[in-house]
């Protein structure tokens, strides 16, 4: 087989999801033998989908995939795994309390007899750990051993089964700096021997060094490929977050008064004994916009989990106009006057199978105006809803159409309606407009400043370098779980400058990044 | 208006569902059975036409009173579904219900009218109280509540058995049965005749407005069906989830506590059951039938005795078996719970409007750049 023939094609890919997303939208994708090929985009550019359908997880709505010069139906992953297609998932598939032996040959285990051959397997997991320099214990309960060897485990597992393309979902997100270098390593040695690779991520560092080509994704759509030796990062991360939809907000400077939100020493770690937040502090006065830079996966998504009690953080403190706010019910969040446009729309935001209406009016069913004794005021609810949908220009037929028949920026219209209308005193908006089309974007980036300068304190966070800056008053660039650096004033500020702090390549000193918290 | 064509879909699949249960069991009574259109005959329009041709109301008001039970167990098992409560225990709250308002009858003395009503709400609040007990072990300690309420069925069961056999039971008769209730305690029948239709039958139908009220038109009923669809949107919204998970339990225990001791006082006049009367299993059927939604409840409880009904007479007059009714169930069973029936249809429906919405979008764009 010449190396550059194509193991994996996937030609003019569409999928719709029964709750009517489109997912991909007539999306080529094409593998070399024997390459390592990055597939990057944010997240809903539809990569994860387009992984599910080539490990047969999920069936594509049109298009087909040729795996080897020969057209497939991959019905589930057993097929995939039978046309030689492994998949590592970004969370591990593995039995806990089952050894890594039993773990790696689990569903095809060598039998004696009646029983399990647990010699074999352990003889079976040696050879291919020695063969592929994928060193673990065999012996071992999963439980017990470390994230980057339960990698391993995974990637021995997909070996083993016969896989001769292996998709990796986001291989290093869980992993330490040492495991990544560990991990590239033995990715190089398995190219070495002939093996495809395909890797899922968004680290723009992680793809240049390791990958050969890369096809870029954004909204379902592909961006096209290129070889990693002839692109620029600039020019990865502008067809990612494709920027040259340029949005001028328009803002008056912020009057920032009183502090709203204070957050000290925040320090949180996950359970897979990443430390996501390292003694995170910050404040946020009323009546500007404090933006939270990074690439994904810094501390973010965790920082807005605490101040919501959607988690709990070993250590720290915040405070809402002096008030404990770290523990507390959402309800009484709520009566505080917090506010969360949350980054995961269909998990928190909406419930899908229920109307615009009943969408709408969650945070506020308890309020009298709502409620004539023990029933609902239907009136007054008809009332509100309307005026919102109107307000937010939430297209859709009517009041009463199940919220997930709408598209996704008429979705998250319906969750900033609801956020934004309750006089909020803090907003947290954690990636505000993801996966959002331009009008519905444009129209919750001039609400947010439309709030701020009414007197809201807002914290914005956002992947999207151009949303943060354009729209943020000051802001603070996490990486690692710290704050790397704080910007007062984001009118000067450029991208190749936020680069190297949000990439760790610099950072500012303990006093500089203090000045966020406005004391003294 | 694409809504409405999805609308449309769901309901033309539940149809299809039931006609293709009901072809199925047409299969069997033609596989099993020597005189197949007599038991079909029987089976499908024996419960309301009589052998003469003319309209049988006597058997149509037994229709209706099987109903009473059903549609309480059916609504008790609509309210915990939709807050994603799989609670099993309306078999057992039916049970306790009917026991408690049966010794209530004989043990209190009152006045006809109070007494009755006395003994039914008493009734109910015992099985409000029982229905914690699987209730509060999800909250505080996350044990399925599938799992507890089925097995306090059989402890309320055995519950119910040993006070009957041992404390309450009148040893003059011949079975295991207690003391008659009082007169005052029993509820008056609706019509004349041995049909068993009672004033009960009409407490039913009111309990399916207030139940259907409460449900779309309160803020707890709007919190019971937002947890069930979405249990983080929820509690992110600021809705005490683990307080409504233990209250739509709650509801569902005095729901089936009713159901047990309407039955109870309006058919008999002593407590003679000695094993779970079944309304709770059939009120789980009837609940999936109406899709949890409450107003549905009475249609799918007529339909669910009506096929009683009709597979007691195919057995009584044919050679069809009267498990018949089991087969028939399974069948709605299976093809109301499988997402996946005609979902290939549902599917293309999806596809045809999102493509529809994107070109739309598309237009719009283009029409921007211009």
């Amino acid at each position: 087989m010449p190396q550059n023939e194509f193991v994996v094609q996937m030609v003019g890919i569409t999928k719709v999801y029964p709750n009517g997303i489109a997912a991909n939208r007539d999306v080529d994708f094409n593998v070399r033998g024997g390459e390592i090929h990055a597939l990057m985009g944010e997240n809903g550019a539809g990569k994860s989908t387009l992984m599910k359908m080539l490990f047969g997880l999920e069936q594509p709505t049109e298009g087909k995939i040729i795996v080897n010069g020969e057209t497939v139906r991959l019905t589930s992953p057993t097929v995939a795994i039978s046309k030689g297609i492994g998949m590592v998932h970004q969370h591990f598939m593995l039995v806990p309390s089952l050894t890594v032996a039993e773990n790696i040959v689990l569903g095809m285990a060598p039998t004696k007899g009646m029983f399990i051959d647990y010699k074999k397997a352990v003889e079976i997991t040696e050879e291919y750990s020695k063969r592929y320099n994928l060193l673990v214990e065999p012996d071992k309960r999963v439980m017990d051993i470390p994230v980057g060897m339960k990698q391993k485990v995974e990637i021995l597992k997909a070996l083993v089964r016969g896989a001769k393309i292996l998709i990796l979902d986001e291989p290093t997100a869980v992993l330490t700096t040492q495991e990544t270098e560990e991990l590239f390593r033995e990715l190089i040695h398995l190219k070495e021997q002939g093996y495809t690779i395909i890797f899922i991520s968004h680290k723009l560092n992680e793809i240049k060094q390791i990958t050969d080509r890369i096809t870029i994704m954004r909204a379902g759509k592909s961006m096209g490929v290129y070889n990693t030796a002839e692109i620029s990062k600039e020019e990865i991360s502008r067809l990612m977050v494709g920027r040259d939809v340029v949005l001028a907000v328009q803002k008056d400077k912020a009057e920032p008064k009183e502090t709203v939100l204070q957050v000290r020493g925040l320090t949180y770690t996950n359970e897979w004994n990443k430390k996501m937040l390292d003694g995170v502090s910050f404040s946020v006065r009323q009546g500007e916009i404090l933006g939270v830079a990074g690439v994904e996966g810094n501390g973010q998504g965790e920082l807005v989990e605490m101040l919501f009690n959607l988690n709990r953080p070993d250590a720290g403190s915040a405070t809402v106009n002096g008030q404990e706010i770290i523990g507390m019910p959402q309800d009484k969040l709520r009566a505080l006057g917090v506010s969360l446009i949350p980054e995961d729309r269909m998990t928190y935001g909406i419930a899908g199978a229920a109307t615009i209406e009943e969408n709408l009016i969650s945070d506020r069913i308890d309020q009298k105006r709502f409620n004539k004794g023990p029933l609902f005021n239907m009136k007054a609810i008809h009332a509100e809803s309307e005026q919102l949908i109107k307000d937010f220009a939430v297209l859709c037929k009517s009041h009463q159409q199940k919220v997930q028949m709408l598209s996704g920026g008429n979705i998250q219209k319906v969750v900033v309606a609801r956020e934004f209308s309750s006089n909020p005193k803090l907003i947290i908006a954690d990636q505000p407009t993801r996966g959002i089309d331009v009008g519905a974007t444009e129209f919750i980036r001039n609400k947010l400043v439309e709030l701020s300068r009414a007197g809201a304190a807002v914290l914005l966070v956002s992947a999207d370098l151009n949303e943060v800056m354009e729209l943020s008053d000051s802001l603070i660039v996490m990486c690692g779980g710290k704050i790397a650096a704080y910007f007062e004033d984001t009118s000067t500020l450029t991208d190749a400058v936020m680069g190297e702090y949000m990439l760790g390549l610099k950072s500012q000193s303990d006093e500089e990044i203090r000045r966020v918290c406005h004391e003294g | 208006m694409k809504d409405r064509r999805l609308m449309l879909f769901e309901v033309a699949r539940g149809t299809a569902a039931i006609l293709l249960a009901l072809l199925v069991a047409t299969i069997f009574i033609f596989l099993c059975s020597d005189e197949p259109m007599t038991a079909l005959r029987y089976l499908l329009i024996g419960p309301i036409i009589k052998d003469s041709g003319g309209f049988n109301t006597m058997s149509f008001y037994t229709i209706l009173a099987a109903m009473i039970p059903t549609i309480f167990t059916g609504l008790a098992t609509c309210v915990m579904f939709s807050a994603g409560q799989f609670n099993l225990a309306s078999e057992g709250g039916a049970m306790a219900g009917g026991f408690v308002a049966a010794l209530c009858g004989i043990y209190i003395q009152m006045n006809t009218g109070l007494h009755a009503v006395v003994c039914v709400v008493i009734a109910a609040i015992v099985c409000g109280l029982i229905m914690l007990i699987p209730a509060l072990l999800k909250v505080k300690l996350g044990a399925s509540e599938m799992v507890t309420s089925l097995m306090l069925n059989y402890i309320i069961m055995y519950i119910v058995l040993h006070f009957l056999n041992y404390n309450f039971a009148d040893r003059s008769k011949g079975s295991t049965q207690t003391y008659p209730f009082a007169e005052t305690a029993q509820i008056p029948a609706l019509v004349p005749g041995g049909s068993k239709l009672s004033w009960g039958f009409v407490v039913a139908l009111v309990f399916v407005v207030i139940i259907a009220l409460f449900m779309y038109r309160t803020r707890w009923g709007y919190a019971i069906r937002m947890i069930g669809i979405n249990k983080s949107f929820a509690s992110y919204s600021g809705m005490k989830v683990g307080g409504v998970i233990v209250l739509s339990q709650v509801i569902g225990g005095l729901l089936s506590g009713l159901g047990g001791s309407i039955e109870v006082l309006g058919r008999y006049t002593t407590f003679l059951w000695k094993e779970l009367p079944g309304y709770g299993w059939t009120g789980i059927t009837i609940a999936i039938l109406a899709k949890n939604n409450p107003i549905f409840v009475p249609f799918a409880a007529f339909f669910i005795a009506y096929l009683n009904k009709g597979c007691s007479l195919m057995a009584t007059y044919s050679d069809v078996p009267a498990e018949m009714i089991d087969i028939i169930q399974a069948a709605i069973f299976l093809f109301f719970a499988a997402e996946q029936f005609l979902a290939r249809y549902r599917q293309k429906i999806v596809v045809r409007n999102t493509q529809a919405d994107l070109a739309k979008l598309e237009t719009v764009k283009g029409g921007e750049t211009q």
